[in-house]
């Protein structure tokens, strides 16, 4: 079986390895071309003293590509690190040193950019926009922790993740959230991430950096109301475990489907459960599976009716929710300046609004017809129509993928980590026995 | 920070001294965060109090010390202290906010590193609750998880129904009309500005009336009352027809329907108040408040008074926008017609003498009122209107001034051409026509300018140059083939237009009739309304040959507007329209 | 318990099949992202020549102090004696008194330099980016003053929260090798 599993990821590495080497004569980036003279209403002086000019305007650097690749380096090796921490150490306190410096390093060092949940955004916008080239740096971010996840499950969300770590520190009175409750809020995790993506390849707006709850906090400083909402956060944070990476993290939907499938992932117990119960309350984000026996004949066969009436529900849901997507391209290509600008200028030609915005100013200094506005600003909703279906259609296979899976029953004989949900934060480790065991055992073998 | 493994021995005094100290560390941070934290939010009230504050107290001031002259050196010292004070609130505030987060962030790591130190003390035991029917409950959770999710998606829904309320806003179902600014073809059937599409005077429509008399009321569909004298000409556009009127006390714009003559709206202008130190405008009689002829985009229409103030209204008589471009230094009084390009109102703003350097062209938006590009010109001032000419070269706007001839490209208003051949207090528009644009300097001389050109074209593109008796006010009229001048005494002189040889010259008026209103050209046919309001139609080639004369009755300054088989004509007092009988029953 | 092991091999079996499409998924987008590389990496700068000086970059950036400030191009500069940048549309009066300049932080120093010409420079550490000296410059003169991205105060954000702001689309991206988009000087 192991070596069935080599094979897969050879086969991968080269696939990749051919990949990257023939996408290297990719398209360069865009030139930087804006040279139009101004106008010179006012002959510039002679100076019949002899004055000269100053220099031309300072321009200060920016910070050196360099600490780019530095900002990689690190993230490769806190990924490595906290690997190591939690499949081979398995020490909570360990991850939790790692876990602050994550917090200083990219969180107020590296001020919150660039992360791998916005980095979504970029990937999307360089599939969809052939002129947008994504910096490699980004391209890193996103990948990195990706790959991670599917060798050792979510080990950037226990240590590495800035945003992340602030909601761990904060969390000081852990209220468990009821399961049925956690998988209705989760869906909302994946609508982000669909309006996410849609706006990102629809060149509107980068809507998971615009919304990000903590950076401001990494900043010192942002806009109100999302330091208000980072705030609410955080608050709930103190009761409710990581709740944006539980309800809401966009890269988190991503990872929880790799982290299914991980190679080697958490393990409450280093050997073997031996069923004590006493790491039932040990997670503090609900994703420790308990043991469960197998249904009775009566439940057994109504479940199975429930299961079958859900699988045929999936088609049906994902067309309604295609079509429904669609029917709001008119509220979601809001999200596209373009369509924005449009409507204002419409409004104004028909009268229906007074006064002009800054927007509608400048467009109607340029010149432009307002017709080619319209007709560009229809060509963004097309785009958002077929997106529209898309998001709908990814949408109700969630939900319908979601029913069906909740309404599955599965056997278990031991407590552990839910593959999907568990962070790797490592507070189960010594609640476990034989955990406590291996450590005493160790401790003698040191001394 | 000492391990809680080694505490666990039952040394219970010193792991409570720990824990006390780690409670404390904690409260510390805490309470230090929370006063931290009110002192950035306290701050960054004040800052926006103060700034609206502020602000407002600046501009108090600054309206004082033009109410009174006599404080000016205190209150000068008053605004001085006040914004130095301000700025450097300002930046207190922006040091203030900064350092504040810094302590904020400080005292909350206190408290997080505090209250983790102190839980490292209190680790609770597990302790599993009694186990509950596990398949019931696992069938429970599954049906609330069903019900869950179906409400979040429920709640996505109505989000999204909610923000979906609102004007549905198609477009693709507005059609060409939705254009900011009409085609060629829309403006050649109207009659959007002084002397009709690009300033020629020349109809559209040949099928024009041929007789009238104002007295017997024969071919006059309608007249109305002007509420509001003015010297501006009629324009036309669909059925409404708008022109100004202005006195010491108003300025006022007036829509009436083409169709039946009725007065539909009357606009109001607001004048700017005056600055300080500044004289009110002296309006000479023979100009008027309102001697500039308005224009019309098809959608609005732009009115500018002798006082500088400008407006926009939509045909439905709504206010757009108003500016006043500050009063013009103008010997007898500004004078110059609006002119569109696409969406954008031209103004010629020429003012002073040649060398005060207060001339210039300025181009609005026509929708904001906002400027687009304004070019200044070093001529004096001018009573001419600008044409926009459809040369083979692309659009120019074609303005005349003493001295110079500029031709201005009118999406920049970058400068093509300028010619230097005119002298004196010019007021004749000029005309284009088959790659020449005529101009004319009063009393004296009538120039053919090539429009070819590209910088000085003084020596170069000077086609032709007469020295004939020309017009002062009458502009030129022409065709390609001939251009005929009037002059206002009634002297009229017609040339061949490629090399400007003499064609004929004749005393129209013989002692009796004057000109004021410009000459139009209806086919082959000119139209030449005299100031006591009699309209001279004559042949014009291969010589002058008058056809007939009709009287309206009452004497006339405008320009007339031709616009589909109909004749506006604005009298000192009333408007009339004039057309023929057959033409009235149309819808 | 024979059907069990089938089962659970027959897990595994879907489980590692799913790992490896996944592998080669994310492979294939490395690939696909090698493809559309930048061969450097992009910051966030005005086109002047777009901006028409709203007054959202002072308030819009995410740090309280704005990453944008006004530049001073000398080259374009017409020295007037009545800069349009540095006064009041209205000035009450041609001095340097508070009350006539339209810099709110009053970052701009005004200079003698010569009969008629007089210079402007900008003290950065004053100047909050709010572009109303842009604004007057623009209308009425030369355009020598526009507003610029300070890269040594730029945060450089995935989102640019001005460039969401930006009512004209003058932000856009740039190569970090030509930070900064500078006017040219145009002589009529």
């Amino acid at each position: 079986m192991i070596r069935f599993g080599h094979i897969i990821i050879a086969t991968a590495v080269v696939v990749n390895l051919c990949a990257v080497v023939s996408g290297r004569h990719g398209l360069p980036a865009r030139e930087n071309t804006a040279k139009i003279a101004a106008p010179q209403r006012f002959p510039p002086p002679e100076f019949e003293s002899g004055y000269d000019l100053p220099p031309s305007p300072a321009a200060p650097h920016p910070r050196q590509s360099i600490y780019e690749y530095i900002d990689v380096a690190v993230l490769l090796a806190a990924l490595i690190l906290a690997s190591y921490l939690v499949l081979k150490m398995r020490s909570r306190r360990a991850i939790f040193v790692l876990m602050v410096f994550s917090l200083v390093y990219f969180g107020f060092w590296r001020k919150g950019c660039v992360c791998p949940i916005g980095a979504i955004q970029n990937i999307v916008l360089s599939i969809f926009d052939r002129d947008y080239a994504v910096p490699i740096t980004v391209s890193a971010f996103f990948l990195l922790p990706l790959i991670f996840t599917l060798f050792f499950g979510r080990v950037f969300c226990s240590a590495v993740c800035p945003l992340g770590a602030i909601q761990d520190l904060v969390l000081l009175r852990p209220v468990s959230v009821p399961d049925w409750l956690a998988s209705g809020l989760r869906v909302f995790a994946y609508l982000y991430l669909g309006l996410a993506v849609l706006f990102a390849a629809t060149g509107s707006a980068f809507l998971i950096c615009r919304y990000d709850p903590f950076v401001s906090f990494f900043r010192l400083s942002g806009n109100l109301n999302i330091l208000i909402i980072g705030a609410c956060f955080l608050v709930v944070g103190l009761f409710i475990g990581r709740p944006y990476c539980r309800f809401f993290c966009p890269y988190g939907v991503i990872l929880r489907q790799l982290s299914r499938l991980s190679r080697w992932r958490v393990t409450i117990t280093p050997d073997e459960c031996i069923g004590c119960r006493l790491c039932e309350d040990a997670c503090p984000f609900g994703a420790i599976r308990k043991p469960a026996d197998e249904w009775s004949a009566t439940e057994y066969v109504r479940g199975k009716k429930t299961l079958a009436l859900l699988i045929l529900l999936l088609p049906v849901l994902i067309l309604f929710c295609g079509w429904a997507g669609a029917r709001f391209k008119n509220v979601t290509s809001r999200m596209h300046s373009t369509v924005r600008l449009a409507e204002r200028i419409y409004l104004e030609e028909a009268g229906e609004v007074e006064g002009t915005t800054d927007a509608s100013l400048a467009f109607r200094a340029t010149g432009r017809e307002v017709k080619d506005l319209y007709e560009e600003a229809s060509g963004v909703r097309g785009q958002f129509a077929i997106g529209g279906w898309l998001l709908g259609g990814f949408m109700g296979l969630v939900i319908g993928v979601k029913l069906t899976a909740v309404s599955v029953w599965r056997q278990r004989t031991d407590y552990e980590a839910d593959r999907a949900g568990c962070l790797a934060c490592g507070r189960c480790f010594k609640h476990c026995p034989r955990e406590r065991l291996r450590l005493s055992k160790k401790d003698k073998a040191i001394s | 920070m000492k391990s809680p493994d080694n505490n666990t021995s039952g040394d219970v005094q010193a792991v409570s001294a720990w824990h006390r100290s780690a409670v404390a560390t904690a409260l510390v941070g805490a309470v230090f965060s929370v006063i931290v934290l009110a002192l950035i939010v306290g701050n960054y009230i004040r800052g926006r109090v103060h700034e609206t504050r502020w602000e407002k107290k600046l501009e108090n001031l600054r309206i004082e010390i033009s109410n009174q002259p006599d404080d000016e050196q205190a209150l000068l010292e008053e605004i001085r202290r006040l914004d130095l004070e301000f700025r450097r609130a300002m930046f207190r505030v922006l040091d203030f906010s900064r350092t504040g987060s810094y302590l904020l962030l400080a005292s909350l790591s206190v408290f997080v590193i505090g209250i983790k130190w102190a839980g490292t003390f209190k680790e609770k035991m597990p302790a599993p609750q009694p186990q509950q029917g596990a398949a019931s409950e696992q069938i429970r959770q599954a049906m609330l998880a069903r019900w869950s999710v179906a409400a979040a998606l429920g709640l996505a829904g109505a989000v999204m129904l909610f923000l979906a309320i609102g004007p549905r806003i198609d477009f693709r179902a507005t059609d060409a009309a939705a254009d900011s600014y009409p085609t060629p073809e829309k403006i050649s059937r109207n009659w959007h500005r002084f002397r009709g599409p690009e300033g020629a005077g020349i109809s559209a429509d040949v099928n024009m009336p041929e007789s009238w008399d104002g007295k017997s009321g024969k071919g006059i569909l309608w007249k109305t009352k002007v509420p509001v004298a003015g010297h501006n000409s009629p324009v036309v556009w669909g059925d409404r027809l708008f022109l100004s009127g202005g006195d010491p006390n108003r300025l006022n714009v007036f829509c009436f329907d083409a169709l039946s003559g009725e007065l539909l709206w009357t606009g109001d202008v607001k004048r700017a108040p005056l600055k300080p130190n500044e004289e009110p405008v002296e309006v000479m009689e023979d100009t008027g408040w309102a001697a500039p002829t308005v224009t019309t985009d098809g959608k609005r229409v732009f009115a500018i008074f002798v006082t500088g103030d400008l407006a926009c209204f939509d045909f439905s008589g709504r206010s757009f926008w108003s500016k006043n471009l500050g009063t013009p230094d103008n010997v007898y009084g500004y004078a110059s017609s609006l002119e569109m390009y696409r969406n954008l109102l031209l103004i010629q703003y020429d003012q002073g003498d040649t060398e005060s350097e207060k001339s210039k062209l300025i181009a609005l938006d026509g929708f904001s009122g906002r400027v687009v590009w304004q070019a200044k010109r070093p001529v004096a001032n001018s009573w001419s209107t600008p044409i926009v000419a459809r040369t083979d070269s692309g659009p120019q706007i074609i303005t005349a001034a003493d001295p110079w001839v500029i031709a201005y490209e009118p999406n920049s208003g970058a400068e093509i051409w300028r010619a230097e051949c005119l002298a004196g207090d010019v007021a004749p528009t000029p005309i284009y026509a088959n790659g020449l644009t005529f101009v004319i300097e009063p009393y004296s001389k009538t120039v053919a300018i090539r429009t070819d050109g590209k910088g000085d074209v003084t020596k170069t593109h000077i086609a032709w140059s007469l020295d004939e008796p020309a017009p002062d006010i009458c502009s030129p009229i022409g065709n390609g083939e001939f251009v005929f001048i009037l002059n206002s005494d009634g002297l009229a002189l017609c040339f061949k237009a490629a090399d400007g040889e003499k064609l004929w010259e004749e005393d129209i008026g013989e002692g009796r009739d004057s000109f004021l209103a410009s000459p139009s050209l209806v086919g082959d046919k000119l139209y030449l309304l005299t100031e006591k309001g009699i309209m001279i139609i004559a042949e014009v080639l291969p010589k002058y040959n008058e056809l007939a004369r009709c009287e309206l009755g009452e004497e006339c300054c405008a320009s007339p507007a031709f616009v589909d088989g109909r004749i506006y004509i604005r009298g000192v007092e009333n408007l009339y329209c004039i057309g023929k009988e057959e033409t009235t029953q149309e819808p | 318990m024979a059907e069990n092991k089938n089962d659970i091999s027959r897990r595994n079996l879907l489980r590692n099949g799913f790992f490896g499409t996944c592998l080669a998924g994310l492979g294939g987008l490395a690939g696909l992202l090698a493809g559309r590389l930048g061969k450097t990496r992009t910051l966030w700068q005005i086109d002047p020549n777009i901006c028409i000086a709203c007054g959202n970059c002072a308030t819009r950036c995410v740090l309280e102090e704005s990453a944008v400030k006004c530049t001073h191009d000398f080259e374009i500069c017409g020295y007037c004696e009545i800069c349009f940048g540095f006064f009041e549309p209205e000035p009450y009066d041609i001095t340097e008194g508070a009350e006539n300049q339209s810099c709110p932080t009053g970052a701009i120093k005004r200079k003698y330099i010569e009969d008629p010409y007089y210079e402007y420079t900008i003290d950065e550490s004053l100047c909050i980016g709010c572009g109303k000296c842009v604004k007057g410059c623009m209308t009425f003169g030369n355009g020598a003053l526009f507003l610029q991205v300070r890269h040594d105060r730029c945060l450089n954000c995935n989102e640019c929260s001005i460039a969401a702001a930006c009512p004209s689309g003058a932000f856009k991206r740039v190569p970090a090798e030509r930070p900064y988009i500078l006017k040219k000087v145009g002589h009529a």
